[in-house]
């Protein structure tokens, strides 16, 4: 019994692994990317600006998901007989152990940035904001995990997938330092001259 | 109704009392130390600054394991427009203010007392200064006074804190808490000086006989003699209304000041003013003000002058407040002065709940609450306003 049905499961489990890391890697892009728009406070008609923060928060929960999918499905595998170890401590698995070690710290990044929002409350704004920041090292690690152990990675439909990713955010990343200005600057600073009581040297 | 305990002594008229008739009158304050932090908890009462937050557990909080000597800081800023009950107090019982943070200090052993008072209010700031100098204690001789900018936000606690350390009255996001690190990183108490000022009764007469306490009201709008009174916890409305020469024709009483809600003449007048009954009903006492709308005023307009106030005073330090509330104020003066139209009134309704909760300090959240409370309340007018400007003449003092 076990035997018969042991290679259905392991392709099951293989094929999901692959088809997550996929689609955690679009969700992730498309996190990002409205991650940066709302840091600008984007908007425009038909795309009111709480529409940005509330996508990304959802699809960033989204991506959690698959992603908890992906490393779970890697584990169990028979097959590659990876083992919790891996999941957990970079750079420990026998398989691929540079790849998949840049696998297991874009996640880890991930879960920080996860974690220190549900506890933003407690960790005030600043902290959370620090933290919030290892998204753009999370990113291209995983991007480069995928394309380095990727079992689809050089198939065409995956490389213009992981090209088109990696377009989108290159250029939210440049169009976010181009338009760097934040439109609070001046009148923040005028309130802040309004109020200040400091004695006049 | 009229319970003069914090003001009682002599007429408010003859200006600041003196340390003489102080003691003479009450005797000096009791030296009871950090017990009087179960005394305060037992009489059960509540901050004065808006909050109505429990004064005995936030001092126990404060009390509670820190190596550092706290900050106690007195808080007279009164930044809401309106409201004039702390200038009031601090102006005519100055030593019943300082009675107060010297227990507190004494409570917290500490001796580090800080008075912040807005700029503006000049009587008060002279009286503060010369009863201090007055006072016997070191720690009171050696109290700052801060001045507060006339702002909104100057007297909101973070941002008397920012003021008091840094010397900049903006608000602060949170955490560090101010009972952990506050003035100078230093665990640090601010409490309004009404409260204080009850502090200093409650430490010499008990728990017991604080009872439901009073409250200061300041009644303003539609009434012949607006100012500052004295009242039981738990008086109505109606009867505020009666004694500061209020007519019948009122029409909805705003509750709580700018940061407090309409309420419909029908429903305000059995209403107790007592900060907990209140809050228990969703409504706040707030600061205590008290205004009332005239049968002839328009909700609409007057909602509009009160919500264009609250966004020129956003500190612009988050994107909700600055744009969030001009936006709002901007869509209710066009129903005001334009007539009402749909796509104002869907605005309305949409952006004040999605501004709700995402502003970096509660400044948004009030501003908010003002303006749902009047779309319930003046549904009516709002539904059919003409095209009109009728509001009361307006003191805000924009910035950019």
């Amino acid at each position: 019994m076990v035997r018969a049905s042991a290679p259905l499961t392991d392709q099951v489990l293989w094929y999901t692994t692959r088809g997550a890391g996929a689609v955690s890697l679009v969700l992730l892009t498309a996190v990002v990317g409205l991650g940066i728009l709302s840091s600008l406070r984007f908007e425009a008609t038909g795309w009111p600006r709480f529409l940005t923060a509330g996508l990304h928060r959802n699809l960033a929960l989204v991506t959690l998901i698959f992603l908890g999918l992906h490393i779970v499905t890697a584990v169990v595998d028979p097959y590659t007989n990876l083992g919790w170890a891996a999941a957990v401590i970079p750079f420990s698995s026998y398989y691929r152990t540079f790849w998949l070690g840049l696998g297991t710290i874009a996640a880890e990044l991930l879960a920080a940035i996860g974690i220190t929002t549900l506890a933003r409350g407690y960790i005030g704004p600043r902290t959370w904001k620090i933290v919030h920041w290892l998204a753009y090292a999370a990113w291209p690690i995983g991007v480069i995990h995928g394309l380095g152990t990727g079992t689809d990675a050089w198939s065409a439909w995956f490389f213009a997938l992981t090209c088109a990713c990696i377009a989108l955010v290159g250029f939210a990343v440049v169009y976010r330092l181009g338009v760097s200005r934040d439109p609070l600057a001046d009148p923040r600073a005028a309130f802040r001259a309004a109020v200040d009581r400091r004695p006049r040297p | 109704m009229i319970e003069e305990r914090l003001l009682a002594g002599p007429d408010l008229s003859r200006g600041p009392e003196s340390l003489a008739s102080h003691m003479q009158r009450l005797g000096p304050p009791p030296s009871i130390g950090p017990a009087l932090i179960d005394v305060v908890e037992r009489s059960g009462l509540t901050g004065r600054g808006g909050a109505a937050f429990p004064v005995g557990a936030k001092w126990r909080a404060i009390a509670r394991g820190h190596a550092e000597q706290p900050v106690v800081v007195v808080n007279g800023a009164e930044g809401e427009p309106q409201s004039l009950k702390d200038q009031v107090l601090m102006t005519a019982r100055p030593h019943l203010v300082l009675d107060g943070a010297i227990l507190a200090a004494r409570a917290l052993r500490t001796s580090r007392i800080a008075v912040v008072i807005g700029e503006s209010k000049r009587a008060a700031l002279t009286s503060i200064s010369a009863a201090l100098a007055e006072r016997p204690e070191p720690e009171l001789r050696h109290a700052r006074i801060v001045m507060a900018p006339t702002r909104y936000v100057a007297g909101e606690s973070s941002a008397v804190v920012h003021l008091a350390g840094s010397g900049i009255a903006l608000p602060t996001t949170r955490p560090p808490s101010m009972h952990e690190a506050g003035v100078d990183g230093r665990p640090t108490l601010v409490q309004n000086v009404e409260s204080l000022a009850h502090v200093a009764q409650i430490a010499r007469f008990g728990a017991g006989w604080f009872g439901a306490g009073t409250v200061l009201i300041t009644a303003v709008g539609a009434v012949s003699a607006p100012g500052v009174l004295e009242v039981g916890s738990g008086t109505s409305v109606r009867e505020v209304f009666e004694a500061a020469g209020g007519t019948r024709d009122t029409r909805a009483i705003l509750l709580g000041g700018y940061f407090g809600a309409w309420v419909g003449a029908a429903q305000a007048w059995d209403l107790p003013l007592d900060p907990v009954a209140l809050r228990d009903r969703g409504l706040t006492l707030g600061c205590g003000v008290v205004g009332f709308l005239h049968d002839a005023g328009c909700g609409v307009c007057e909602t509009a002058r009160i919500m264009g106030y609250l966004a020129s005073e956003s500190s612009a330090q988050c994107g909700p407040c600055f744009f969030g509330l001009r936006a709002l104020a901007d869509a209710t003066s066009r129903i005001g002065q334009r007539g009402s139209n749909t796509e104002d009134l869907v605005r309305l309704d949409r952006w004040s709940k999605e501004v709700a909760g995402r502003g970096a300090c509660r400044h948004p959240d009030g501003a908010v609450m003002l303006l749902r409370s009047a779309l319930a309340v003046f549904a009516e007018e709002f539904a059919n306003h003409a095209p009109h400007w009728r509001a009361a003449p307006s003191q805000p003092r924009r910035i950019a």
